[in-house]
């Protein structure tokens, strides 16, 4: 398998941890090719595909792909569209990523628009996918078919679901609740035979089994994403807090075992990452702040989807959804 | 400078903005907008750009459409003008 591509300079923590991760991952037999200046230290001897610019978290996402067209997140996309990398990955400026894979990949043919496509953790369930967590602020009906189709495929890719069950977030599970977008994107999923559609789920839905992937705008999945966030870190340090107390100690210690492992589902580095569905190529985005950790799986994630060829299997499938 | 046919300029913009848009080739007219009627995001618009000036640089070697006049590109009108000003007409 050709490498991944991993953007060195990308993200809060760049380059130590992205570099820590990328290193741990070629050691667990991963291959890996680093994307940085070319003074870059402490590389563990991974190869290295130079770029002298780096896309800032703040940089105009369009915009700047064209005005930074040495940079690694750039340089990245063009290694994959190259043949020189088999996927990409990158925990920097997440519009930039989206615009650096789109423009130098491309699209699958027949693909509207990408979306991003997020695991939201389901304690002790496979996680559900969110799409589009944020690449699209505005859609239209018939892009949220596409984003069923495409987060199906996802699913089954990922996580061996073989009719994962698809929901329209919206505010009620009725047929003729929500918007205007929702209320056709809801006549468009019934009658879409290419997916396991099962109505209309609320957000409270999304962290249990039963929706395996939830579509939506990008402007309202990314809010639901950040909300999500933001509850179980208050939810978890509010608990922590409690725990911390004189009188509960004891107890705190006997239940450790089990809230630990809960404590790593929630983790966001645990995850692997969000996925570009729709792109021609395999391309990753970590969240900003990740760690070697996050790395690691999301590299691995990478190396799963080329090999599972998720990119062929979403090219077939709209395809054929295109044929209706 | 290379001579060009507005009507070829039209062509080309219509026929690359309608395959990055997944849209009907007879939906792009000139006094379109690219984000208010087409739907067109700031992306898109740049995967535009990028696709024009592989196109343009056949007829006018170099081609490219600088970056600082990206935001003054509104309509279908103002792409196919800004090619046909860098061809000299």
């Amino acid at each position: 398998m050709l490498p991944v591509a991993v953007d060195a300079m990308g993200g809060d923590r760049a380059p130590g941890e992205i570099l820590a991760g990328a290193i741990q991952a070629a050691e667990q037999g991963v291959p890996v090719v680093l994307v940085g200046p070319e003074n870059l230290e402490n590389t563990g001897g991974l190869p290295l595909i130079v770029a002298s610019e780096v896309i800032e978290m703040d940089d105009d996402p369009a915009g700047s792909v064209r005005k930074k067209r040495d940079s690694t997140l750039v340089r990245a996309a063009e290694a994959v569209r190259d043949g020189k990398a088999s996927a990409m990955i990158s925990a920097g400026n997440t519009g930039a990523t989206m615009a650096s894979a789109l423009l130098r990949m491309g699209r699958i043919k027949g693909v509207q628009r990408p979306a991003i496509a997020t695991p939201v953790p389901v304690p002790g369930g496979t996680p559900t996918v969110l799409l589009d967590a944020g690449a699209n602020a505005e859609v239209q009906a018939d892009m949220l078919v596409q984003f069923a189709v495409m987060g199906s495929v996802y699913a089954t890719k990922r996580y061996g679901i073989q009719k994962p069950k698809v929901g329209l977030l919206s505010i009620g599970e009725e047929p003729g609740k929500g918007d205007t977008l929702r209320k056709e994107a809801w006549e468009l999923l019934n009658v879409c035979p290419h997916i396991n559609f099962i109505g209309n789920v609320e957000g409270r839905d999304i962290m249990t089994d039963a929706v395996d992937v939830v579509v939506t705008d990008g402007f309202t999945g990314n809010v639901v994403l950040k909300t999500l966030e933001g509850t179980l870190k208050a939810v978890i340090g509010a608990l922590f807090g409690a725990f911390a107390q004189e009188e509960y100690k004891e107890h705190a210690k006997a239940l450790m075992p089990a809230l630990l492992p809960m404590y790593a589902t929630f983790d966001p580095d645990n995850t692997g990452g969000a996925v570009l569905l729709g792109i021609d190529g395999i391309c990753i985005i970590s969240h900003g702040s990740s760690s070697a950790v996050a790395m690691v799986n999301g590299i691995k994630v990478a190396q799963e989807m080329v090999q599972t060829d998720m990119v062929g299997a979403i090219r077939e499938a709209i395809a054929a959804s295109a044929t209706e | 400078m290379a001579s060009i046919e507005r009507s070829q300029v039209v062509a080309t913009v219509a026929r690359n903005l309608a395959e990055i848009l997944e849209i009907d080739v007879a939906e792009v007219a000139e006094d379109k907008s690219f984000k208010d009627d087409l739907g067109a995001d700031s992306i898109a618009l740049i995967e535009l750009v990028d696709t024009l000036e592989q196109e343009f640089s056949t007829t006018l070697d170099g081609f490219a459409f600088d970056d600082d006049e990206l935001e003054t590109l509104i309509t279908v009108r103002d792409a196919v003008d800004y090619v046909m000003r860098a061809h000299g007409a």
